[in-house]
């Protein structure tokens, strides 16, 4: 295994669900993502008002893929990391801040939102988010057991033939 | 390992396709991409030069199904082949739990399969890992061109003990893209049923 299992699950998930819902709200963005460094979304909020989002497994894996070629970067420059990634463009811009060494917490919004209101309430949230992460490492493994690898299988053979 | 979302009951895992350039490692995607139905398969990104060489990956999330009320989907990525672009080789196979080996059967190509080979053993030394605690799947590709090498010459360099699963192909008219996606899903499966 490269990377250690991230299992979201029960009062953790429900506490970063909650966290990005806050942020979502005291912010204004649209949407409201936090990916692993693999680049699966892990749980994402989008506001009532949002047009539909844009293909989040695309955007999760762009965003990872981005991340690790920034922390390439900043090895190379002597830097330990970049912890956080701005893209504007004309109309809207996106926002990716580190969560610990396991996941981004990526923010899309348009031009009416202020970056600086951004930064300040992402910091917040983000060490909460740490916390929860952190204490999923302690997590019991996951056990799916034979019958999943069956069930997978069956699924296999419908879709591949 | 793959991610396991309990609370969306979501599992996810991540296949690499490996090779050296113009192996056809793009190629085996875009064939996935046109025969999965849509309703199955996310958009299909690809970070390409202008001449249409991978530059930084290509990526197609595919959507298994549902089992034992756990939505399964593959992230399936490739790499650039060509030997510069080592860096982002390796970023992408951060996170990997099953590899596709694409070799090239054109006789002038059996160095580069091997060097391909050894690069990716590297790179997953890189991240602590032996080459053997992967699932991989070899498929040797091209096998309809003129001058193909034998599957066999193309075995000893890359797999001499014959410890991979191996499939035939012609990427480009789909012949052996499913066979050898199927075994690497199966392989990754089975891993993640045993806990490994």
């Amino acid at each position: 295994m490269i990377e250690p299992t991230l299992a979201l699950y029960g009062d953790a998930f429900e506490r970063v669900d909650q966290h990005l819902e806050e942020l979502l709200t005291a912010t204004g963005v649209r949407y409201c993502l936090l990916v692993d460094r693999k680049g699966f979304v892990l749980s994402h909020k989008e506001a009532l008002w949002a047009p539909r989002p844009p293909a989040l497994d695309s955007v999760a894996t762009l965003v990872a893929s981005n991340a690790a070629a920034t922390a390439a970067l900043a090895n190379m420059l002597g830097e330990r990391t970049f912890s956080e990634q701005t893209h504007q463009g004309e109309n809207g811009t996106l926002y990716v801040e580190s969560v610990g060494t396991e996941a981004l917490l990526t923010l899309i919004f348009d031009g009416s939102v202020p970056l600086g209101r951004v930064k300040v309430h992402t910091k917040k949230v983000i060490a909460r988010l740490a916390d929860i992460l952190q204490e999923l490492q302690d997590a019991p493994p996951v056990q799916l057991g034979d019958d999943f690898s069956t069930g997978a299988t069956a699924l296999l053979d419908d879709l591949f033939g | 390992m793959s991610t396991i979302n309990f609370a969306a009951r979501e599992i996810n895992c991540k296949i690499v396709y490996y090779g050296p350039g113009m192996s056809g490692k793009t190629t085996n995607l875009k064939h996935v991409f046109s025969k999965v139905p849509a309703g199955l398969r996310g958009e299909m990104v690809s970070l390409a030069t202008e001449d249409e060489r991978t530059l930084f990956f290509d990526f197609l999330p595919l959507d298994l199904g549902s089992v034992q009320g756990f939505k399964t989907r593959f992230h399936l990525y490739t790499v650039p082949g060509q030997v510069f672009y080592n860096a982002s080789r390796k970023l992408i196979l951060r996170g990997v739990d099953g590899i596709v080996f694409v070799a090239d059967s054109a006789p002038n190509r059996l160095r580069a399969n091997a060097e391909s080979m050894r690069n990716l053993r590297e790179n997953l030394a890189e991240y602590g890992i032996d080459v053997r605690d992967v699932p991989i799947v070899l498929q040797v590709n091209k096998r309809d061109i003129e001058g193909a090498l034998p599957t066999e010459m193309i075995r000893a360099v890359i797999d001499p003990k014959k410890e991979l699963t191996f499939f035939e192909a012609t990427a480009h008219n789909g012949g052996g893209v499913f066979e050898t996606l199927k075994t690497v899903s199966r392989l990754v499966l089975d891993r993640l049923s045993k806990n490994k």
